[in-house]
């Protein structure tokens, strides 16, 4: 099937630091990273905070243009940021946002903000958008009487729902959440991951799930991809790369997982700080905190290889099966 | 120490509105009220003459109820032309405030969409506004292009924009970095749809508080020019006028000049007062 | 640091160039301006000349180029009256205007900055409360109306003092204090909030805490804290040491620049007023140059900074 959205070796370099005379440096906060989304299917990324997934999907709707390789929908390019065509094109990709609260105006009711997309693409006449605002609040569990309601009145969770129905109003194809539920209490995340579960089924929206969260990320993805420091550097069938990890940094991020029942689980302890994006080491990346890291791991980059099980991996002990630990 | 724990307390917030502003309250209210209806209070016209009775005194020092506030070097009735000057001078400062609380966060909010070059643009504009004294650029204005009300109010418009272009940009910048501009742009909404429906809205509050607390400077701006002859001219008059003409019957007829001066001061304060107060109130960050 | 400099420098020279631009656009707005500058009776042989001299003839932005070249040399033109070159009218004003201006400002920062670091040590006490009210009549008492008040006392009803003129130095008091008194107030209530808020920084605190005696504090800690802003808005009153007595200078008869600006405004004797606001423009961007340079003595943090 032809994926919905196709990231081909995309990067986004920034510029830090300098002021007007100032060189400043620059830092690759995404590396050449290509990745797919099949329609009505979930890619998870997850990776620590700084490592490049937010932008990942800031370029994959289009909010930002890469500076390298190319972004594609529908096997179209995505049009500039801020032009005509890229306004359009938001009927078909949405965005889910980490700060609900911060997503909402607060000056507004929920049920004006959920009707909004549909006044900006002119979606229905006036007097049906009344009824497709209280069908989106039904689907995301809101009561109708909270449509009158203002941002601050509803709890986080209620918020996200909010925040979630603005996001599903033009019915879209695309729907990036990013780390959506890490502001949320623990008792009420599950609940809006089951609903994005349920609005999936039901809708045939496709997601990209960005979470530093391992077990909601294998929940919910058909695909995942971890990042460290801008590139991925393993993906596949989430079944397969959480239960065999082959890259010692997704074996790390697992093995941090608690896992019930399990007190005594061997830890992998990464070694020191997650590097500066700004300050990139040789070679491979991760190669100072890596506790199976060769001599040959600061010299060279290593390439991605594929698995006979389908997943992708960028090591070097990738490369000779047989010296994978797991 | 005792001092020190003093600094240290938190400010307690009264809900309850102080005497004082309420005092100004009120007293806004009654010159608002003066500048709507003077051509229905006013017993006299400004300009009619009554040669009889000049530099007559206000009827507490010895003057006559026909003029409570006692008549001018031409026997004009001061109570008259005093409403009159308060409509004139409220109407361009109302007016120089809207131009340019308008102007200023159209620019605040041009510098924040475009950003680059046409950001540093209107920054450099706005060092230079805040660099030289307005009065001396009023003043160079006048003098090139002579005088007329709708170009002196518009000048008077230019007065402190780059206070609301300075607020506009900054609080558009955040709002645009992350938060309900992001999202709303995310949605795909066109600039003008984010910045009136959504930014404008949330930052009003802000923008009416700075609008407060710079009304009151443009009264004595347009009082000052008024009163050197180079801003509002006769026939028309307003409250520096009338203390400027005033002036050269300081030892004879001091009240000519005195009522409007009290006016002034009286009203700059209780909207400084009022100003004050909204600003402790809504937005206790702005300076 | 020395990128610091440059940009400071940059930005000085470029607000000297905006205001040259401003004036030569205005100039060009308002009319033909080798009438404007000479004279509408000067004879068509001396415009023709002022316009070949001046490059009028020649396209907009050779003449905007010569335009900077002509005020670089210090040519500004006649002043419309007498015929005298308006630099020279201009600045034989600067001292009488210096004799107002100067003691006014020593009158500013004498009172205006104590009062608002006592009101400020001394928060919501009586010396706050009347310090505070004090300094909001300061600036919305017009300094007309307080110039004018002060003559009805002090000259009209006791006869103390001359109500006008440039006679002796005792007809300097009453405008030095009509200035001072204003500016003091504007000055105590920005001393008061700038101490106020490095005062609520927890810094304060933990010197305080860690036992330093609180005059220490103040001294070591809390004023130097508290200069930085107040410095900047002393430079503004040092920029305007020229240009702030235009109203005052009015109402006191005082033969200054101020009183000359309004005149020239008045007769819309163009070359004077372009000399003098140009005057201004300089001596603004001098002090805030200055201003600018002291934040590096003041602020060590200032030096690092980027810009």
């Amino acid at each position: 099937m032809m994926p919905l959205l196709r990231l081909a070796g995309v990067s986004r370099v920034y510029r830090t630091g300098g002021g007007m005379f100032g060189r400043g440096s620059l830092v690759r906060a995404v590396d050449r990273v290509s990745l797919e989304v099949a329609p009505g299917q979930t890619l998870g990324i997850v990776g620590e905070s700084g490592c490049g997934k937010s932008t990942t999907g800031r370029l994959a709707l289009g909010l930002e243009a890469p500076d390298e390789g190319s972004v594609r929908f529908r096997d179209a390019p995505l049009p500039a940021p801020g032009s005509a065509p890229w306004r359009a094109m938001r009927r078909d990709m949405q965005l889910v946002f980490q700060d609900p609260l911060g997503a909402l105006d607060r000056r507004l009711t929920i049920a004006a903000q959920i009707a909004e997309p549909l006044d900006i693409h002119g979606i229905g006449a006036k007097s049906e958008r009344q009824d497709r605002v209280a069908a989106l609040l039904r689907d995301v569990g809101l009561r109708p009487d909270q449509a009158a309601r203002h941002p601050h009145e509803l709890s986080g969770g209620q918020r996200q729902r909010a925040v979630l129905a603005r996001a599903l109003a033009t019915d879209p194809a695309l729907l990036v959440c990013d780390e959506p539920i890490s502001a949320l209490d623990v008792s009420i995340q599950a609940q809006v991951v089951n609903m994005l579960a349920d609005i999936q089924a039901a809708r045939g929206v496709a997601l990209v799930f960005i979470s530093h969260d391992l077990k909601v990320v294998r929940q919910v993805s058909h695909d995942v991809a971890v990042m460290y420091l801008g590139r991925v550097v393993e993906r596949g069938d989430p079944d397969i790369v959480f239960a065999t990890p082959v890259h010692p940094y997704t074996q790390a991020l697992i093995s941090a997982v608690p896992v019930p029942g399990q007190r005594q689980r061997p830890r992998i302890v990464l070694q020191g700080e997650p590097p500066n994006p700004a300050n990139r080491p040789t070679g491979c990346a991760f190669h100072p905190r890596c506790p199976q890291a060769m001599p040959r791991c600061a010299a060279e980059d290593p390439a991605v290889t594929t698995l006979p099980d389908g997943r992708a991996v960028a090591c070097h002990l990738a490369e000779t099966p047989s010296r994978i630990a797991a | 120490m005792s001092s020190v724990v003093a600094t240290a307390a938190p400010v307690i917030r009264r809900r309850a509105i102080p005497p004082a502003v309420l005092v100004a309250m009120g007293w806004i209210g009654l010159i608002l009220a003066i500048a709507l209806l003077a051509e229905m209070l006013r017993p006299y016209g400004i300009t009619q003459m009554d040669l009889k009775a000049r530099l007559r005194p206000p009827v507490l020092f010895g003057g006559v109820w026909a003029h409570p506030l006692g008549t001018d070097e031409l026997g004009r009735d001061v109570l008259s032309r005093l409403m009159v000057s308060i409509r004139m001078s409220v109407t361009i400062a109302f007016g120089a405030t809207i131009i340019a609380a308008v102007l200023g966060t159209t620019l605040g909010f041009i510098a924040a969409h475009f950003r680059g070059w046409v950001e540093q643009i209107v920054l450099m504009l706005i060092d230079f506004q805040a660099s030289m004294p307005f009065l001396i650029i009023a003043l160079a204005v006048l003098a090139f292009f002579g005088n007329s009300l709708p170009l002196f109010i518009g000048l008077m418009g230019l007065y402190g924009w780059e206070r609301y272009a300075r607020m506009a940009r900054g609080l558009a910048v955040s709002a645009n970095a992350q938060g309900y501009a992001a999202a709303v742009r995310q949605l795909g909404a066109r600039p003008g749809r984010i910045y009136l429906r959504h930014i404008l809205p949330n930052i009003a509050a802000t923008l009416i508080v700075a609008a407060t607390l710079s009304f009151p400077e443009v009264v004595l701006l347009e009082s000052g020019l008024s009163f050197l002859g180079l801003g509002v001219q006769p026939p028309m008059t307003s409250l520096g006028n009338m203390v400027g003409y005033g002036r050269e019957y300081l030892t004879r007829a001091p009240w000519i000049l005195l009522t409007p001066s009290f006016v002034i001061v009286t009203t700059t304060l209780s909207v400084s007062l009022v100003g004050d107060w909204l600003r402790d109130r809504l937005d206790p960050t702005l300076g | 640091m020395f990128r610091f400099l440059a940009i400071r420098f940059g930005r000085a020279a470029l607000t000297i160039v905006l205001v040259v631009t401003f004036a030569f656009i205005v100039l060009r707005l308002s009319g033909d301006p080798a009438v404007a500058i000479m004279s509408p009776e000067a004879p068509p042989e001396a415009l023709a000349a002022f316009r070949r001299a001046w490059g009028l003839d020649q396209p907009i932005w050779v003449q905007y180029f010569r335009y900077f070249g002509a005020i670089a040399q210090g040519e500004l033109g006649q002043s419309m009256r007498d015929g005298r070159p308006a630099i020279v009218l201009v600045l034989e004003r600067i001292p009488a205007t210096l004799m107002l201006t100067i003691p006014a400002f020593i009158l500013k920062v004498g009172l205006g900055v104590p009062a608002g670091i006592q009101a400020a040590l001394h928060r919501n006490s009586f010396t706050d409360r009347a310090v505070m009210t004090l300094a909001v009549a300061g600036f919305t008492v017009p300094s007309f109306v307080l110039g004018l008040i002060l003559v009805l006392v002090f000259a009209v009803q006791l006869g103390w003092l001359p109500s006008g003129g440039q006679d002796s130095w005792r007809s300097a008091i009453l405008p030095v204090i009509t200035m001072g008194l204003g500016g003091a107030g504007v000055l105590a209530r920005f001393t008061r909030s700038a101490m106020l808020e490095v005062l609520g920084q927890p810094f304060i605190r933990t010197a305080s805490a860690k036992g330093v005696p609180w005059p220490q504090v103040v001294r070591g800690h809390a004023l130097p804290n508290a200069a930085i802003p107040t410095v900047t808005i002393i430079g503004f009153m040092v920029g305007s040491l020229i240009a702030g007595a235009v109203v005052v200078e009015s109402v006191f008869s005082w033969p200054g620049v101020g009183r000359l600006l309004v005149v020239a405004v008045g007769n819309r004797d163009l070359a004077v007023v372009q000399c003098i606001l140009l005057l201004v423009a300089c001596t603004m961007v001098a002090a805030n140059l200055t201003v600018d340079l002291l934040y590096g003595v003041l602020d060590p943090r200032m030096r690092a900074r980027k810009s």
